[in-house]
C-alpha cells in the first residue's frame, strides 16, 4: 500500500513538475533570447552606421517585396496590396501577417529582425515602437525621403519616427483621442480642462481610462503634456517625470476621482468600460478614440444623438496637448529590395490610399489634405476635430524602454487616483523607475 | 493474424539467452521517453537557469555577460526588492485561502453528486460548467459583475464598492473568481476518490451503529485522503503559478500582482531577460518546495496511518 502510495506521490509530483517546467519554458523562449549584437555608446542616443534610404531608387523597383503587419482584420491591407500589384506590373508585393496581438506582432518582427532576416521588407510598426527598432539598427533611415513628402503630412505624425536626429519610418496611420461630450446638457464646449471637470461636477461628471495599462499613460500625459511636463529629458537620458507641472495634472486628475466628479470605479476602467458608461448617459464627458463615435450613435444606447466630440481644450496656464497613436511603415535594414520596400511605402501614404483607407476601412490618415475631402467629411462628422486633435498631439516618450516607461506612469499615477499615494510620492516613484529602467540599456 | 503470437513467442527467449540482456533492453526501450521528456521538460529549465544567470542589455552585449556577483545578480537583485516580495505574499495568500475553499466546497459538491438521486446527472454536468469555460472568460465575466456601475453586485449589496480598485478588495475578488471556476475541478477529483470506497465498508459501519458523521470522518475522509492529497497537489502548484486571472482582472494593480505576472511583465514586457527568467526560477523553486513537503508531511501521516 504504502509503495503504491509513494508512486502516486511521485507521478503526480513529475507531473506537476513539467507542468511548471513548461511554464518557465513559455517565459524563456517567448522573446526569442538572441543578441542585440550592436555596440554601446556611452553617450545621448546616436546611431551610426545605419542604412540610408535612396529616394530615387524606387523608380525602376522591381522583383519581390513582403509587407509584415498584425493580422489585417479589416481587409484593407489586403484589398490595396492588390492594388498595388496590379499597378506595379514589375513587383509582387506580398503580405504576411502575424498574431492580432500587439505584444506578439512586436515578438515577431524583433524574432526575425534578430536572426537578421529579410523575410520583412516592410513592418507596419506601432508608433511606440518604432525607437526600438531604430536603436537595434533594424531599420532603414528615411530621413532623405521624408525631406520631400514631409510638407504633406501632419507635422505631429512624424514626431513617432523621429530618433536621434533621424527619421526612421513613414507615418502611414495615426489616431488621437476626442473628448466626447452631452450637447444635451454642455451648451457651450469648455475651453480648458478645469471648465471640463467643473461643468462635469454640476453634471453627471466625467468617464476616462484609469486602470493601471497602456491607455492610463495615455489618458495622463495627455493633461501633463498640456501642463507643460515632460516625460523624458531633452538628451532622452533621464527622466523629467517629477516635475511641477507633471505633479499639478496628477493632483488635478486625483482631486476629480475624490470628489467624484470622475466616475466611481474609474480606476478600473480600460476603453470599452468607459464606453458602456457613456452610453448608458451616466456620465456628462468622456475620454476616448474615436471608434466609440461609430458605436455611441448606434440605436439603443441612451447617448444616440445626444453627444458631441471636441479635442482636448487647453489645461490652465499651460497648453493643449494630445497623445498619437496609429503606425508607422519601416523598411527592414535587412531587406533584400529596399528599392521596391520604398515603393510600397509611398502608395500607401499617396492621397487615394489613404482616403481610402478612411472611408471605407476607418483608419484616419497622416495626410493633411485627406481631412479636407467632401467625401472624407461627408462620411465622419468629426474629420475636422480629429485632424485638429492629430496636430495638436504629441508622441509618447521615443525609447527603446519605453514599455517600463509606461508601467512606471500607469502604475504610479493609479496609485494617485485610487489614493494610495500622494501624486507628489507618486510621480517621485516614477522618477525612480524611469531612471532605473533607462539604466539598463 | 494468427500465426503471429506463435512466431513471437521463441523471439525474447532467444534474446534472453544470446542477444542484449534484458535489463539493458529495457533501458534501451525507454531511452526515446527519456530523451523527450528531457527535450521538452529539462532543457527548457536549464536554458532558464542560464538566461537567469546572465545580464542582457537591449543595447550593449546581448545575453552574454555573466550576472555578477557569480551568475547570481539577477537572483540578488529580485530577492532584494519588494516587488519580489510583495508578489510572493499575494500568491501564497491567494494560494491558501483558493485551495482550502475549494477544497470545503469540492468535497461538499463531491458528496452531493456521489449519492443517487433523481437528476444526478443533470446535477453532475451543471457543476462542472464554471471549470470548462477559460480562465480569461471567467475572469471578465466577474470583471463585469464587480463593475460598481454596471455590475450587479453593488446593486444587491447596495453601496459604491470599487471592488477591483482597492486593496485588499481586489485579492478577495480574485480568491472568489478562483474558487468558483476551480471548485468543480476539486470536487470530480474527489468523487472518484470517493467511489473507489468500497460501500460494504459503511454498511458494516452501519450495521454497528456508526452515525453519519462517524462514518464520514472514520471511513470517508481517512480513504479519500489520497484522491484529496493529489487534487490538493494540482490545484496548490496551479494557484501559485496564477497568470492569467489577475492579469486580466485588475493587471496586477491593488495587490494583485502574483509571481507568475511579476515574471512576465519582466521577461515579455520589459525585456529584462535575465531578472525575469530568475523570478520564474525562484517561482519554480518555490513550487517545488511546496510540492516537496505535501508528501513529506501528509505523505509520511499517511504512511504511518496504513501501517496501523
Amino acid at each position: 500500500m504504502s509503495r503504491r502510495l509513494t508512486a502516486f506521490f511521485v507521478a503526480a509530483l513529475l507531473g506537476g513538475g513539467v507542468v511548471a517546467a513548461c511554464g518557465s519554458d513559455s517565459n524563456s523562449s517567448g522573446g526569442g533570447g538572441g543578441g542585440g549584437g550592436s555596440t554601446s555608446s556611452s553617450s545621448a542616443p546616436k546611431i551610426e552606421g545605419a542604412k540610408v534610404i535612396d529616394p530615387a531608387s524606387m523608380n525602376g523597383a522591381k522583383g519581390n517585396v513582403t509587407l509584415c503587419m498584425g493580422k489585417d482584420t479589416s481587409g484593407d491591407k489586403t484589398a490595396l496590396v492588390k492594388q498595388f500589384n496590379s499597378a506595379n506590373p514589375g513587383i509582387t508585393a506580398k503580405l504576411l501577417e502575424f498574431s492580432t496581438s500587439a505584444d506578439e506582432q512586436r515578438a515577431q518582427f524583433v524574432q526575425r529582425q534578430e536572426a537578421k532576416s529579410g523575410e520583412c521588407d516592410v513592418f507596419y510598426s506601432d508608433v511606440i515602437w518604432t525607437a526600438e527598432f531604430a536603436s537595434q539598427k533594424w531599420l532603414y533611415d528615411m530621413t532623405p525621403y521624408l525631406d520631400s513628402k514631409k510638407s504633406e503630412l501632419i507635422p505631429a505624425t512624424l514626431k513617432t519616427v523621429d530618433y536621434a536626429g533621424k527619421l526612421w519610418g513613414v507615418p502611414q496611420q495615426t489616431d488621437a483621442a476626442f473628448l466626447y461630450y452631452r450637447d444635451d446638457q454642455v451648451q457651450t464646449p469648455p475651453t480648458t480642462w478645469q471648465q471640463v471637470y467643473d461643468v462635469a461636477k454640476q453634471n453627471d461628471g466625467i468617464v476616462y481610462q484609469g486602470a493601471p495599462y497602456e491607455g492610463l499613460t495615455c489618458d495622463f500625459l495627455e493633461l501633463a503634456f498640456a501642463a507643460g511636463g515632460k516625460v523624458l529629458s531633452d538628451d532622452q537620458k533621464k527622466s523629467a517625470i517629477n516635475s511641477p507641472q507633471n505633479v499639478k495634472a496628477l493632483q488635478f486628475m486625483a482631486d476629480g476621482v475624490k470628489n467624484g466628479v470622475a466616475a466611481n470605479g474609474v480606476t478600473t476602467y480600460m476603453e470599452e468600460e468607459s464606453r458602456r458608461y457613456f452610453e448608458s448617459g451616466k456620465a456628462t464627458f468622456m475620454r476616448n478614440w474615436p471608434y466609440a463615435y461609430a458605436l455611441g450613435e448606434k440605436k439603443g444606447t441612451a447617448v444616440a444623438g445626444k453627444f458631441k466630440v471636441m479635442p482636448f481644450p487647453q489645461f490652465e496656464g499651460g497648453g493643449k496637448a494630445a497623445i498619437l497613436g496609429g503606425h508607422n511603415f519601416v523598411i527592414s535594414a535587412y531587406s533584400k529590395n529596399p528599392a521596391a520596400a520604398l515603393k510600397l511605402t509611398d502608395f500607401f501614404i499617396s492621397p487615394e490610399v489613404q482616403k481610402t483607407e478612411f472611408t471605407d476601412y476607418s483608419l484616419a490618415p497622416t495626410l493633411a489634405s485627406v481631412y479636407d475631402d467632401p467625401d472624407v467629411q461627408k462620411k465622419y462628422a468629426f474629420a475636422q476635430e480629429l485632424k485638429q486633435s492629430v496636430s495638436q498631439a504629441q508622441a509618447r516618450p521615443v525609447s527603446p524602454v519605453y514599455p517600463q516607461i509606461s508601467q512606471a506612469i500607469y502604475n504610479n499615477v493609479n496609485a494617485a487616483l485610487s489614493g494610495k499615494a500622494s501624486p507628489a510620492d507618486a510621480m517621485k516613484t516614477a522618477d525612480d523607475q524611469i531612471n532605473k529602467a533607462l539604466a539598463t540599456f | 493474424m494468427a500465426a503471429a503470437p506463435v512466431t513471437a513467442g521463441p523471439v525474447p527467449a532467444r534474446r534472453r539467452s544470446r542477444g542484449i540482456p534484458e535489463r539493458r533492453l529495457a533501458n534501451l526501450m525507454v531511452t526515446p521517453s527519456l530523451l523527450l521528456i528531457a527535450l521538452v521538460a529539462l532543457y527548457p529549465v536549464i536554458y532558464g537557469v542560464w538566461v537567469s544567470m546572465h545580464q542582457y542589455s537591449l543595447i550593449t552585449a546581448g545575453l552574454s555577460r555573466w550576472a555578477s556577483p557569480a551568475g547570481l545578480g539577477n537572483y540578488k537583485e529580485a530577492l532584494q526588492s519588494s516587488e519580489f516580495w510583495d508578489a510572493t505574499r499575494v500568491t501564497l495568500i491567494f494560494t491558501v485561502a483558493s485551495v482550502v475553499l475549494e477544497t470545503i466546497l469540492g468535497l461538499a459538491m463531491a458528496l452531493i453528486m456521489k449519492e443517487a438521486f433523481r437528476g444526478q446527472g443533470v446535477v453532475r454536468t451543471v457543476v462542472l460548467v464554471p471549470w470548462a469555460v477559460l480562465t480569461v472568460v471567467t475572469a471578465i465575466m466577474w470583471k463585469t459583475i464587480f463593475d460598481p456601475n454596471l455590475g450587479f453586485v453593488n446593486q444587491i449589496l447596495g453601496g459604491n464598492t470599487v471592488w477591483l480598485g482597492e486593496e485588499p478588495q481586489a485579492l478577495l475578488v480574485m480568491i472568489f473568481a478562483d474558487t468558483w471556476k476551480t471548485a468543480p475541478f476539486m470536487a470530480l477529483l474527489l468523487l472518484a476518490g470517493l467511489q473507489v470506497i468500497p460501500s460494504d465498508i459503511y454498511e458494516a459501519a452501519k450495521v454497528d451503529g456508526a452515525t453519519t458523521w462517524q462514518r464520514f470522518t472514520r471511513i470517508t475522509l481517512p480513504l479519500l485522503t489520497p484522491a484529496l492529497l493529489v487534487a490538493l497537489i494540482f490545484r496548490t502548484m496551479d494557484a501559485l503559478r496564477a497568470f492569467d486571472l489577475p492579469k486580466v482582472l485588475t493587471n496586477g494593480a491593488n495587490g494583485t500582482t502574483t509571481l507568475s505576472l511579476l515574471s512576465q511583465r519582466t521577461f515579455q514586457e520589459n525585456r529584462l531577460y535575465g531578472p525575469g527568467s530568475a523570478i520564474a526560477i525562484l517561482t519554480f523553486i518555490l513550487v517545488m518546495i511546496v510540492a516537496f513537503l505535501y508528501i513529506r508531511l501528509v505523505g509520511g501521516n499517511l504512511r504511518g496511518m496504513t501501517e496501523d
